[in-house]
């Protein structure tokens, strides 16, 4: 981030009035829109700003200031659509003290990841099989009743917690930040070290980089995957590769390239059948 | 058909959005058979389809970047020829994965082609310009719109067989390469992540998480909270001692490689 301005503070660091319930729900239904321009460079990062905005707008008055705010929340970006509400209400009671921007990119970052994998957990893989599940017995009976109670008992909780989380965690980041205020170096600090710890579990979960190759002899069967590589380090492929990209973009190769130089590596290893 | 066609190209759409954005979930396959029946005027055999096909794409979840086939047009087009062409479920599904999966492929690289115009929207950004990052989003949701519309009208309008030909002309490993590299795509976000954030002095706990993960199998909250837990420790030993970098208030600045 070769940013003009070095310091992570900003210009006007008075605090801005609280947002009101209206503006919170008002933020809750733009948050809809999270995954709207969806990609691999950043993921939501620019749907997450789309949310964002008016809450942004409301906060910094001084024009410099938004437009730093907004730079930084264009960077990567992703967590489970739902709950990412959660993590707007602290983003936002922390862009409204205007705490150091460090600190808020590094609660950020803590917070994306592990919501990710509780939202998959708790609306993926359970709410939706209970609720479809039984949507889908009554309608192969031919009931029409099926699909309406199935969208009914999924959006009571989906609009449930999408609206609850926004004030929730709005009211908790207020609460948090004024307990903490005097020790912003130790909260970015902190922040630092979970989101870290976060980003070293998220390679070896969510990276799927694996060898289908076997290479046979006779009756001799090797699996390079299982037998090679997963001997040597479970998941190394996907730290090994996060690790090269990590190095061509500190080069200051464009993720752009990285891109295309990724899905050239899915077609030549799909064509030679490797991968 | 032309108005037919043209109602489940326009609820493709709106599904196709949805998958994405607003998530209400109307884009699964029990709500789009009821949908789709009432368009095709059988709405008794578009809920068993649709019920059927439900339960089929429930086990298909998106998990460790593993994309399965495109449920909206597995939805769309499976209930479509399931009632034009009579056909059961079983049938249905057979014509429908092709397109579900080719789909998948499509969408790949459209997330992939969107991703430059990301810094389109950095320089809107840098400009305060709020009503460019508003607009680059609308034309996400367009886009989209207008993909699915398109892909779920043109085989119901054409026939299922000419458009089945078509699909099969395209070779097996540029759809299976497309999803490899959808796999692999993560590791990008999480590599500019790390030019972000990684300071040498934290290179540690970036070890520690990936090993909990690849090890131990631990879940991302759990790595967390074990992170969390480290953090608290780290922040309780030193809250109370003189700040090693002196009383310049922000001198790690200096050192750190951003």
């Amino acid at each position: 981030m070769e940013s003009e301005d070095k310091r992570y503070l900003y210009d006007d660091d008075t605090a801005a009035p609280d947002l009101s319930n209206k503006q919170l729900n008002h933020l809750a239904w733009r948050s809809l829109l999270l995954q709207a321009s969806f990609n691999y460079e950043r993921m939501q990062a620019a749907g997450w700003v789309y949310s964002l905005i008016p809450g942004l707008r409301h906060i910094h008055k001084n024009k410099k200031d938004l437009s730093k705010s907004m730079k930084d929340h264009m960077e990567f970006f992703n967590t489970h659509p739902f709950l990412v509400t959660f993590i707007m209400g602290i983003i936002l009671a922390m862009e409204q003290k205007k705490e150091d921007r460090e600190a808020i990119r590094g609660i950020k970052v803590a917070t994306m990841g592990p919501l990710g994998g509780i939202g998959d957990a708790l609306f993926f893989l359970t709410l939706l099989p209970i609720t479809a599940g039984i949507g889908a017995s009554l309608a192969i009976e031919g009931n029409v009743l099926g699909p309406i109670i199935f969208l009914v008992m999924f959006n009571v909780v989906h609009f449930g917690v999408r609206f609850g989380l926004m004030k929730y965690g709005y009211k908790t980041g207020v609460k948090a930040i004024a307990k903490l205020k005097e020790g912003t170096r130790h909260v970015s600090r902190a922040a630092s070290i979970v989101g870290l710890s976060v980003v070293g579990g998220l390679i070896a979960t969510y990276v799927s980089f694996d060898i289908g190759y076997k290479w046979v002899s006779g009756e001799a069967e090797l699996n390079v995957q299982t037998d090679i590589l997963d001997m040597i380090m479970p998941a190394l492929l996907p730290l090994a590769y996060t690790l090269l990209m990590y190095w061509l973009l500190k080069k200051g190769r464009s993720p752009i390239m990285l891109i295309g130089l990724t899905v050239v590596v899915g077609l030549l290893g799909a064509y030679f059948k490797i991968l | 058909m032309l108005v037919q066609a043209l109602l489940i190209a326009l609820w493709a759409g709106i599904a196709g959005v949805d998958m994405f954005n607003g998530l209400t979930h109307i884009h699964r396959p029990i709500v789009t058979g009821l949908v789709v029946g009432i368009i095709l005027g059988d709405v008794t055999t578009g809920l068993f389809i649709g019920g059927t096909l439900e339960l089929i794409w429930m086990g298909m979840v998106p998990l460790a970047g593993a994309q399965p086939p495109n449920v909206v047009i597995g939805g769309v087009i499976g209930t479509a020829f399931g009632i034009i062409a009579g056909q059961d479920p079983a049938a249905a599904i057979g014509v429908a994965i092709p397109f579900a999966v080719a789909v998948q492929g499509l969408i790949t690289l459209f997330f992939t082609i969107f991703a430059p115009i990301m810094h389109k929207a950095d320089s809107y950004a840098l400009d305060g310009n709020y009503r460019g990052i508003e607009r680059i989003n609308y034309l996400g949701i367009t886009i989209l719109f207008v993909f699915y519309a398109l892909i779920a009208f043109l085989p119901i309008f054409f026939g299922a067989e000419k458009a089945a030909a078509f699909v099969e002309t395209v070779p097996e490993w540029i759809i299976a390469g497309l999803s490899v590299a959808g796999g692999i795509m993560p590791a990008i976000g999480f590599a500019m992540l790390l030019k972000i954030m990684m300071k040498v002095e934290y290179v540690m706990f970036f070890i520690v998480g990936f090993i909990l993960a690849a090890y131990m199998n631990l879940p991302i909250l759990a790595i967390a909270l074990i992170g969390l837990a480290i953090a608290l420790y780290d922040f309780y030993q030193n809250k109370n001692k003189p700040d090693p970098n002196g009383p310049g208030p922000r001198e790690e600045e200096i050192t750190d490689g951003i």
